[in-house]
């Protein structure tokens, strides 16, 4: 009884990594890797919108939304349309990443700082990041409102402007508002992981440099630069890769418009795949997505010459 | 002569003029830090202020001009509305069900898994994690096209359940696709700084391992398994494209589907739509103020490799 209990016991234990470690990656195989070869495979069929029948295309639908069929209006050989969403794309990504990196840093500096209140004022530096971003994209298209807006009531009532803006009528204006809501929303997390690396910046080092007579830049390129290096790059890292697919902020504040002038990628997949019914397209376009990614993950890796895991 | 200086040194001491300067070097950064600051939370915290203000304004005083800043003649009634001219109890309850679910199942499998990616060396163990963190990467939505197509006609299980499109099951299914390689990654950065002599302990003690799991390192995790539920919960509850993509009616539809249905073409109903944003923002409001160093753990943990 108690060898035979015993014996049960030995086998459950040698079971132990297949039992914890097997639901999880059926599960992720399920989950994420079956749909993700189903991406692959989407994206060389054309549906018909009519009947739903398949069709084999091989490359036509990259060919189609890259390169444009006839020839005429292309930039460089390339569809119009890819040339300015990717640059919309860029812009949207380049300035809300950089401005919030900026501001994050600065902030996570001054939270580093031996502040009394500070806990205090680290929760309400975060609380942006935490809100859903359809609420936070709203809020943002309500406070940029061209009459009833609180940005056009302080610039109006106060005298500043005689007449309101009409934000979202400006392709410009439209993106900066979009950028606006992108950096209100993703700062705090930039905040966070910034804070966290400043905490593994030894204290000797700064008196070290401080003895040494070195100047507040000194400081911060020489001995908070490289401790916070792995920080910077992890914050840049999934900043950029998370903009590029964020959908949220754009399709509830702008919906890609005045126009076409703050489509992005992500608003330009979901409309393809979803509002157009063309899914062969859609998956065409998350497979330059999904190759995107991983290239700027490389990129950057290779820049900072880290290992990636 | 010697008598002289020192007076002179005295007096600047007593003036408190030496170290005056170093001290109010100090205290100037001091005010200007707090100065930054203050004005840094100003900023942020007035879009928050001014969609509450919104949500408790009666529903015509919304397009007042001028705009008024302070609440004048608050009411709830725009709160109370949103309950009766819509569903909202309906999607109060999709979010809570989804979220909680799918937070369940991660933080289920994530410690499980983490563990023992924490302490075993087994075969492919190196490719298992590598291709965790390459999951991670995967934009979710380029796979709005073939989760939309599993879901209206689920593979194996289909037969079953037929067609997942606009089931809450489409959504927990969904969301544990971005939560649980976050969840293992969490807990496994968890467990390693967990002595691994607990286990040995544990072992020499006549544990199996399940039992020295169980009883000695489940309770050490404790910290780290309220930071993967919370961030789970979080991302859970604000996802918006997928509940776009996979619901369409009430039986489905999350909080935040929910507030954006306000916007109808041109027209947008901001007093409702503030109120129904209030809602929604509840429970990431109320974990930002209390549960915030959970928050921040759980985020460094995933965030950063050791």
């Amino acid at each position: 009884m108690s060898t035979e209990k015993q014996s049960l016991r030995r086998k459950l234990d040698r079971l132990f990594v297949p039992l914890t470690v097997g639901p999880t990656m059926l599960w992720i195989a399920g989950i994420i890797v079956y749909p993700t070869l189903k991406l692959l495979w989407s994206s060389v069929f054309w549906t018909n919108p009519i009947d739903g029948q398949k069709e084999f295309v091989g490359l036509r639908n990259f060919e189609r939304l890259i390169f444009a069929e006839g020839g005429s209006g292309t930039v460089f050989g390339l569809a119009p349309d890819f040339v300015s969403i990717t640059w919309h794309t860029f812009v949207y990504v380049g300035l809300s990443v950089s401005i919030s990196f900026a501001l994050g840093l600065g902030i996570a500096l001054l939270l580093d700082k031996d502040l009394k209140g500070r806990g205090w004022f680290r929760t309400a530096v975060i609380v942006p990041w935490i809100l859903p971003y359809v609420m936070s994209g709203l809020m943002w298209r309500w406070m940029f409102n061209s009459e009833y807006g609180a940005i056009n009531g302080i610039l109006t009532q106060s005298g500043l402007l005689s007449s309101k803006i009409a934000f979202f009528s400006d392709g410009t204006l439209a993106m900066m508002a979009l950028v606006i809501a992108d950096i209100w929303v993703f700062t705090p997390f930039i905040i966070i992981i910034l804070l966290a690396g400043l905490q593994n910046v030894p204290e000797q080092l700064y008196d070290a440099a401080e003895v040494d007579g070195a100047g507040k830049v000194s400081r911060f390129v020489n001995v908070t630069y490289p401790f916070l290096k792995p920080s910077i790059l992890v914050a840049l890292t999934i900043r950029i890769i998370f903009d590029i697919r964020a959908l949220d902020l754009v399709w509830v504040m702008t919906q890609g418009g005045p126009g076409k002038s703050t489509e992005v990628w992500a608003s330009w997949l979901y409309r393809t795949a979803q509002v157009f019914n063309r899914p062969g397209e859609g998956a065409a376009l998350g497979v330059v997505l999904l190759a995107v990614t991983f290239l700027i993950v490389a990129v950057l890796y290779r820049v900072f010459g880290e290992s990636p895991y | 002569m010697s008598t002289k200086q020192s007076t002179l040194g005295q007096l600047i001491a007593a003036l408190g003029l030496d170290t005056e300067n170093e001290w109010s070097h100090v205290v100037r950064e001091r005010l200007v830090a707090y100065a930054l600051l203050g004005l840094y939370v100003f900023v942020i915290w007035f879009p928050i202020y001014f969609i509450f203000i919104t949500s408790i304004k009666p529903t015509s005083a919304v397009l007042d001009i001028p705009i008024s800043f302070l609440p004048t003649q608050p009411t709830v009634s725009n709160y109370v509305e949103i309950f009766q001219n819509r569903p909202f109890e309906l999607y109060t309850l999709n979010s809570l069900i989804v979220a909680s679910t799918t937070t369940v199942i991660c933080v289920t499998l994530g410690t499980v898994t983490g563990y023992s990616f924490s302490r075993y060396d087994f075969v492919g163990n190196k490719t298992l994690l590598l291709s965790i963190v390459g999951a991670r990467m995967i934009p979710p939505i380029a796979l709005i096209v073939p989760f939309f197509s599993i879901m209206s006609n689920p593979p194996l299980i289909g037969g079953l359940t037929g067609s997942l499109y606009d089931t809450r099951i489409a959504l927990i299914l969904t969301y544990t696709f971005f939560n649980l390689p976050f969840a293992v990654w969490i807990m496994k950065n968890y467990f390693d700084g967990v002595p691994e002599s607990l286990d040995e302990q544990a072992r020499i003690d006549g544990c199996s391992r399940w039992e020295g799991f169980v009883k000695i390192i489940l309770p050490m995790a404790k910290p780290g398994i309220a930071a993967t539920a919370i961030l789970a919960f979080i991302f859970s509850w604000n996802e918006f494209v997928f509940a776009l993509v996979l619901t369409s009616s009430e039986q489905a539809q999350t909080l935040p589907i929910a507030v954006s249905l306000f916007v109808a073409d041109d027209f947008v109903d901001w007093a409702h739509l503030a109120a129904g944003g209030m809602i929604a923002a509840l429970p990431g409001i109320l974990f930002g103020l209390f549960f915030q160093q959970y928050i921040v753990s759980g985020l460094t943990q995933g965030a950063v490799k050791e």
